[in-house]
């Protein structure tokens, strides 16, 4: 670093204050020895106990590596700190490391241990700071542990360690390309991520490495745009354009019958200026509809083209631009105009992005005109604007130019032509040029123009507006005689003798049509020749020439002056061309071959010059990338793949959702439910849909399903369609395709309204209820988000059932009736295998027969707990038996006047605060009057715990029932929580004890990683209080020795997770489960305070079982261990 | 993707160097300067390209900011990620300059690896970035009171006592040490540029004003602030309401931050200012002011008998007589050739000159209170004259700075922070008008 001379290092403290600068090389004698002595210090320092001079020691080094000085004698004394405790020490430590990874290979390997330790610290920062740093270093030796690194930390539990993961993917392609099956495998994993965080990380890791696997995208395209809002910006743009490639490939060019798509199709109904007239609209669509319009946009098209378009307001240039680009590329034309309100904001931003948005703007206004029409204001030009960009604006206006607007323009371009600014007068005139040649009507006011400039005093103005004239003229000479003609007489006023050159060829070229001024014009020059300037003289000599071949007669004496004049002139140029031409034109004996083709060699047809936007066949190129921008393909750059001529197959992707119960079943429910509060609907429509047709768009999300009826995928594109608020007639159109179905299916119909009308009432609920997370909004992403929120709802509903349902849903668990429906399972599983993504983790061994009510239900749950962002839950394959949930009594029916109350531990995460437990109470008034102001009221609670009381229910009329859900921070105690029932008469104390099993909530791990946790907190590494582990050795009756009772009881006691058994190589294809005598493994943490617990029964086949429990809470622990001996030996 | 990032000051000297991915050559920092220097004109292209290796650089703060990558990443990313970088740097060490960026190295680099990872952008939030960020700014002096100049004060006009220079207000966000750093103070700057184009005529043209409220928060605890604007702030020409007062403009933005729950009864902006410079509001009025332009121009020019080329200029200022401009310039293109010029101006505190390079006479004034006119009258020597000349005069062209002054009349009602902290939090608000580009044409 040159400049480092100037710096002062206020932080260095004495030692560094006041002391010269040294050279880069330490080794060179005494300076050598003072840098020692120096570093002496820092090592003393580093050695220390004290964090603060550890800190300030490190804070010194990287000032010196910034400074570009040598430290790496420091080496040893630092890599001794990557096991301090203290962040900013580590992360300091790290940034040093990093330095001399690349620049010391050897010494880097020596720290490679200390990484690896480093990957396995608590602390997430610390984690995924060390995969960065393990990953940067680009020594081949550590492929391998660099391979095993990242797939461990693509599993973490944190996202942020994930994204670190995504951002290593590259590093170790360009290191090794070898690896890369290994790591695609990696990134499939990733891309099935549904945290926010790690998308954009691991599109860019995709990018780089396997772009080509497109197929990979299919499962998670859905999940892409719909998380597309909340990704980080930088993360947004590369998804974007990763998808614009991806929906080339898959989807149907949506301008491909534009003509059929005009009459009614859907691009008219979306499109911003759809300025036809509602009643030939509704004909239109209605002939659309009898005759079946060819092209279909694919739901999927259309959900990308939704979900990008929030983002043309972001505030980042890049995302905005990526989204226009998109629109551009894929949408249909009539809708493509929304980027252009966008892209025009964009231009109030720095002149480098104005430059970036004006050189794709050029080149959209090349193909869609209208778009940018409304903004010409916009790209009018500002005298402070660089000369760059008036350029640009000016090459936009030109293309803007048409009949209607050209009269503004041109009287705008006139006061540009006045600009001190010469390349942008004359690039102004060239755009002068081109309107003419452009819009017939304004060719001769632009002329006329022009012709006006030739007077101007500036010799560039002048030029560049005979150079325009001239190739104006040459387009079509006869019809202009008179301005040849005017520009003949102004010889005698211009005197920039470039002008006065252009005109004299311009007379030259066309004497024909102007047979008598010619001749007369070569007169007056003939007579002004010797004080002509040079290039003047050579224009005079060329016109004399061509009018003796054309008009001898009349000139062949004033061309025999002109060339003796030109003989003898100083300038030896034109004394050359006197020579050259006389010979030429003046047949003599000497040469008389050439002078036979004088005529066609000076005479020769001129081609027209071509005036057109240098923009044109720009668009070749993506927009917005860096090719288009440099007009050549840059290195890298992958060509935007043309339009498939059929679509593929749509249906790969398709995320199932699995089903629910069976049809009939449903049905019932439906009919049965007329009068029920009106969630229940939701939930009985939900599931039975998906399941009645495999094919339609299940969204996975029960919000989608719910909107869904089951009259098939076309149903289902427009509950998708109908999200699009904004649009009025697309709402008109779906209800003529409903009355259409009504026809059809008359039930179906009813069930759909039904089913709509409560679920939009669910979500006037829901948002009187209780705040969700993010806003609800109409669009389906957003609901998406919302989804756990749904799914509590669910449960609600499900509770509200009436008792025989629930008989009949036990019915339907298979430890009683495990091989029922053969077929159906099989098929189940199938789907359920790519919902959850079990590929990914650990291969399920065998079908796992699990409950079927209760595997759906949790899966359905913990599905849309990804989709929650939330960092903690990943947990697909938990195993939460909501259908047996236990529910309690709060009040008797007596006691309570009537009032019934009961509750239960719902396993829901209770989403206004993850530290509590939802408890969902039912209330039933059995009396005969209703009910009313039903809540609850100053809670007496132990110290600590906090309560999060349901909303008042203001009146539950007699016979009805009604469910809530509160949330209880029990603080991982089982003491009962005790609380005031009010309602409008009377009030009731009542309390609600936990079970200890429902005080924790499940969290996914891996087989692996469950060893890892249990074995690092068992030695009580990194961890200062202990794990305690508690074992007791049990007899397991009979019907409890397999797995589905063992699984089924353990998770009934306890709210935990199932660790899919596996092999213990993570990401291998399936192996066969591990002989032997099986262990059952199962995870969880406490809600309040977040402690691991961690199960582990070990069945054997003869002899006594044993349970053990991991927890750092001692008292949980020994509760839970009683609790589950409990369950398992009863 | 991101090869090298370096900055570079405005003499070539190397400030900045890192490499992420190792594909370019060190010597990719000479190869541009080069290229920089070797053209002509006021900027060179955004993109440039040397062999496989391109360079996309903007210039802030006197500086060249350079990336260079060699695939085909997206431009857009490229400037964006260089806007937002010399946005974070300016907010970790207080002001952009050769100088701020010297002294602080050390966080500079600790930044880059934050954000950047093997050439991919990670995050650029600020926020985010001062979890990971240990070393502190360096700054080249404390900001003494002394250097009150006249222009630009914080406060000068809500709070009459008090007044903070406008230095204050480029501090690094975090900093623990020093007697400046306990201090909790929040900078509000409306800010408007505005472009006219007023025709030979008189009639205005073509008027935008582009405006923004930014924010600069040094609070290190996030509190609600509300910023309450005019209430008869409106967005559109629909919405028109009150009785005739009101400040109207055509287009509005938030930033995300920004809760809006206030808006529309109250015109209360409620936002959480997080450390560093934020722009919370942008706001567009087009074709339309709501009062007078500033200027205008009366011209007279002809030829005189000797061949000399008069130019008779009065200029308004049609500002409220509490206002006043400063710094306008007065830029009048003159015909090719002139070669002296004699002036007479109407006080002696303003300047004219002939400059060759721009052909243009150059008229300052240095500060110019509202409802006065100013005269100038400037003699032409101009070899050659002819009527065609007199076609080369003009457009006039004006810069300007309008202190204390908001052409579309927003004002900031108040400044609340709630919880209300006693005593502690100091708050400035500060207008100013700049011209963009402001035409009167002849």
């Amino acid at each position: 670093m040159s400049a480092s001379s100037a710096f002062s290092d206020e932080k260095g403290g004495s030692s560094s204050v006041g002391e010269p600068e040294y050279g880069h090389d330490p080794a060179s004698g005494g300076i050598f020895s003072s840098d020692y002595k120096r570093h002496d210090d820092l090592k003393e320092m580093l050695d220390s106990n004290k964090d603060s001079l550890k800190l300030e020691a490190m804070k010194r080094i990287v000032a010196m590596i910034a400074r570009g000085k040598n430290t790496s004698d420091l080496f040893p004394a630092v890599v001794k700190n990557v096991a301090c405790k203290n962040i900013e020490v580590k992360k300091l430590v790290y940034v040093y490391l990093v330095r001399y990874a690349e620049e010391q290979q050897d010494l880097a390997l020596l720290s490679i241990s200390t990484f690896q330790r480093g990957l396995k610290d608590p602390n997430q920062l610390i984690r995924a700071s060390a995969l960065r740093v393990l990953s940067s270093i680009r020594v081949t030796i550590i492929v391998p542990i660099m391979m095993l690194a990242i797939k461990e930390a693509a599993s973490d539990m944190s996202p942020y360690v994930r994204k670190t993961a995504a951002h290593a993917i590259p590093k170790l392609y360009s290191l090794d390309p070898e690896q890369k099956d290994q790591l695609i495998e990696v990134i499939e994993k990733l891309l099935a991520d549904k945290t926010t965080l790690v998308a954009g990380s691991v599109v860019m890791a995709f990018e780089e490495v396997c772009p080509e696997r497109i197929d990979l995208i299919h499962k998670n395209y859905r999940k892409l745009c719909n998380l597309l809002v909340d990704v980080e910006e930088w993360g947004q743009v590369v998804i974007i354009n990763m998808l614009t490639r991806y929906a080339r490939t898959q989807f149907l060019n949506p301008n491909l019958n534009e003509c059929l798509l005009e009459e009614g199709g859907e691009s008219t109904f979306y499109g911003s200026d759809a300025d036809q007239d509602e009643d030939e609209d509704e004909d239109k669509k209605e002939e659309a509809l009898s005759k079946r319009k060819p092209y279909v946009m694919d739901p999927d098209h259309r959900l990308l083209l939704r979900n990008t378009k929030p983002l043309l307001q972001s505030r980042n240039a890049a995302v905005v631009m990526a989204v226009a680009q998109l629109y551009f590329h894929l949408a249909p034309k009539a809708e493509v105009g929304v980027i252009a309100k966008a892209l025009v904001r964009l231009l109030r931003s720095h002149s480098e992005v104005q430059y970036v948005v004006l050189q794709n703007v050029a080149t959209m206004t090349i193909k869609r005109r209208g778009m940018f029409e409304p903004y010409l204001k916009s790209f009018y030009i500002r005298s402070t604007d660089p000369t760059q960009i008036k350029v640009l604006k000016l090459e936009v206006l030109t293309n803007l130019a048409s009949e209607t607007n050209i009269s503004t323009i041109l009287r705008e371009f006139q006061t540009y032509i006045k600009s001190m600014d010469k390349d942008f007068v004359a690039a102004t005139i060239q755009a002068i040029g081109r309107c003419a040649t452009h819009i017939g009507e304004v060719r001769d006011t632009c002329l006329n123009g022009l012709v006006q400039l030739l007077s101007n005093r500036d010799e560039l103005v002048v030029a560049e507006s005979v150079v325009v004239i001239k190739k104006l003229l040459q387009m079509q000479p006869e019809k202009h005689s008179d301005i040849i003609k005017h520009m003949a007489k102004l010889t005698d006023n211009i005197q920039v003798p470039m002008a006065r050159a252009s005109i004299l060829w311009l007379i030259g070229e066309y004497c024909e049509h102007v047979p008598k001024i010619a001749p007369d014009v070569l007169r007056k020059m003939a007579k002004t020749f010797t004080n002509e300037e040079d290039i003047v003289k050579l224009q005079i000599i060329n016109l004399a020439a061509k009018l003796y071949l054309t008009n001898s007669k009349q000139t062949k004496l004033l061309t025999q002056y002109v060339l003796n004049l030109a003989k003898y002139d100083q300038n030896y140029d034109i004394r050359d061309r006197a020579r050259f031409i006389r010979q030429l034109i003046v047949p003599t004996d000497k040469c008389g071959a050439l002078s036979k083709y004088a005529k066609k060699l000076i005479l020769a047809l001129k081609p027209a010059p071509i005036l057109e936007s240098p923009f044109k066949d720009r668009d070749h190129f993506q927009l917005g990338s860096l090719s288009h921008l440099l007009n050549t393909k840059a290195g890298g750059y992958q060509e935007l793949p043309d339009w498939p001529q059929d679509a593929p197959d749509p249906s790969v992707r398709n995320v199932e959702v699995p089903e629910w119960t069976k049809c009939s079943s449903r049905e019932k429910r439906k009919e049965k439910k007329v009068e029920k509060p009106f969630y229940s609907d939701s939930e009985g429509e939900s599931g039975p849909t998906e399941s009645a047709d495999s094919e339609s768009d299940s969204a996975s999300s029960s919000a989608s399903g719910s909107e869904q009826s089951g009259s098939g995928s076309e149903e289902s594109e427009e509950s998708e369609e109908r999200s699009d608020s904004d649009e009025e007639e697309e709402e008109e159109e779906e209800e003529a395709k409903k009355r259409k179905t009504q026809k059809k299916e008359p039930i179906e119909a009813v069930q759909q309204s039904e089913s709509e009308q409560s679920s939009e009432e669910e979500v006037k609920k829901r948002k009187v209820s209780k705040p969700p997370p993010r806003n609800v909004s109409e669009s389906e992403s957003d609901d998406d988000e919302d989804s756990p929120s749904d799914s509590s709802q669910d449960s609600e509903s499900e509770d509200s059932e009436s008792e025989a349902e629930v008989k009949k849903k036990k019915k339907i668990t298979p430890p009683k009736a495990p091989t029922k429906p053969v077929k159906k399972e099989g098929k189940k599983e199938k789907k359920e295998m790519s919902l959850l993504d079990f590929d990914d983790f650990e291969p399920t061994p065998s079908p796992q027969v699990t409950p079927v009510g209760n595997f759906l239900s949790s899966s359905l749950v913990t599905d849309l707990e990804g989709l929650s962002l939330t960092d903690t839950v990943l947990s697909p394959a938990t195993i939460s038996p909501s259908g047996s949930l236990k529910s309690y009594e709060l009040l008797h029916r007596i006691t309570g006047e009537g009032l019934l109350v009961e509750y239960c531990f719902s396993r829901q995460p209770f989403l206004p605060d993850p530290h509590m437990v939802a408890v969902q109470i039912q209330f039933t008034n059995s009396a005969a009057t209703e009910a009313k102001s039903l809540r609850l009221e100053e809670a007496k609670l132990q110290s600590g715990m906090r309560v999060k009381e349901f909303p008042e229910i203001e009146v539950l009329p007699a016979g009805e029932s009604a469910t809530v859900v509160m949330g209880i921070d029990f603080c991982d105690s089982t003491q009962a929580a005790n609380l005031q029932l009010c309602t409008h008469s009377r009030k009731f104390f009542v309390s609600i004890q936990p079970p200890v099993g429902e005080l924790m909530t499940p969290s996914f791990m891996t087989e692996n990683e469950f060893k890892k946790e249990q074995e690092m907190l068992l030695k009580n590494l990194g961890q200062l209080m202990g794990m305690n582990e508690i074992t007791e050795k049990m007899q397991l009756p009979e019907r409890c020795q397999n797995e589905h009772a063992i699984v089924q009881r353990v998770t009934a006691a306890a709210n935990l997770s199932r660790v899919p058994c596996g092999s213990d190589k993570e990401c291998s294809s399936p192996a066969p489960p591990p002989p032997g005598p099986p262990v059952h493994r199962f995870a969880g943490r406490t809600v309040t305070s977040g402690s691991l617990v961690l199960v582990t029964v070990a069945t054997k086949e003869s002899g006594p079982s044993q349970l053990t429990i991991n927890c750092e809470k001692m008292v949980i622990g020994t509760m839970l261990v009683k609790d589950i001996l409990l369950a398992l030996t009863q | 993707m991101i090869s090298q990032i370096f900055i570079l000051s405005s003499k070539g000297d190397h400030l900045i160097y890192k490499d992420f991915r190792g594909e370019a050559g060190k010597d990719a920092v000479t190869v541009f300067y080069e290229k920089v220097t070797a053209l002509t004109g006021d900027q060179p292209p955004v993109v440039m390209s040397h062999k496989e290796l391109h360079f996309v650089h903007i210039r802030q703060g006197g500086l060249y900011w350079v990336v260079t990558t060699t695939a085909a990443s997206s431009p857009f990313t490229l400037v964006e990620f260089l806007n937002r970088l010399t946005t974070l740097i300016k907010d970790y060490c207080g002001s952009l300059s050769e100088k701020s960026v010297r002294m602080n190295f050390a966080l500079i680099y600790e930044l880059l690896d934050e954000v950047v990872d093997n050439g991919y952008i990670q995050t650029t939030s600020t926020d985010i970035l001062k979890n990971f960020i240990q070393t502190e700014a360096v700054t080249s002096k404390p900001f003494s009171l002394f250097d009150l100049s006249n222009v630009g004060l914080f406060g000068a006009e809500t709070q009459q006592s008090k007044v903070a220079p406008s230095a204050a207000a480029t501090r690094p966000i975090m900093s623990t040490r020093g007697d400046q750093g306990g201090k909790s103070e929040i900078f509000v700057d409306v800010v408007e540029r505005m472009s006219v184009v007023i025709g030979s005529n008189g009639v205005l043209m073509k008027v935008d004003v582009e405006g923004e409220i930014r924010v600069k928060c040094y609070m290190p605890s996030c509190l609600e602030m509300r910023i309450g604007l005019n209430e008869e702030f409106s967005i559109g020409k629909s919405q028109l309401r009150g009785y005739g007062a009101a400040v109207r403009v055509d287009e509005c933005s938030f930033h995300q931050a920004v809760k809006l729950d206030e808006f529309d009864q109250h015109r209360i902006l409620k936002v959480c200012p997080s450390q560093g410079e934020h722009v919370v509001m942008q706001y567009l009025l087009s074709d339309e002011l709501p009062s007078a332009p500033p200027f205008r121009l009366f011209p007279t020019i002809e030829r005189d008998n000797g061949g000399r080329l008069l130019m008779y200029l009065k200029l308004r200022c049609d500002l409220p007589p509490k206002s006043s401009a400063i710094n306008v310039s007065v830029t009048v293109p003159v015909p090719k050739g002139s070669l002296s010029l004699s002036q007479e101006l109407s006080s002696p505190d303003q300047k004219a000159e002939l400059r060759a390079e721009t052909r243009a006479v150059h008229w300052d004034i240095p500060r110019f209170p509202g409802g006065a006119q100013l005269s100038a009258l400037f003699k032409l020597e101009v070899p050659g004259l002819s009527s065609a000349s007199m076609m080369e005069v003009g457009p006039v062209g004006l810069s300007f700075e309008l202190p204390k002054y908001t052409c579309t009349g927003l004002q900031i009602r108040f400044l609340r922070l709630t919880p209300v902290q006693a005593g502690s939090s100091q708050r400035w608000v500060r207008y100013v008008t700049h011209s963009d580009s402001y035409t009167i044409r002849i």
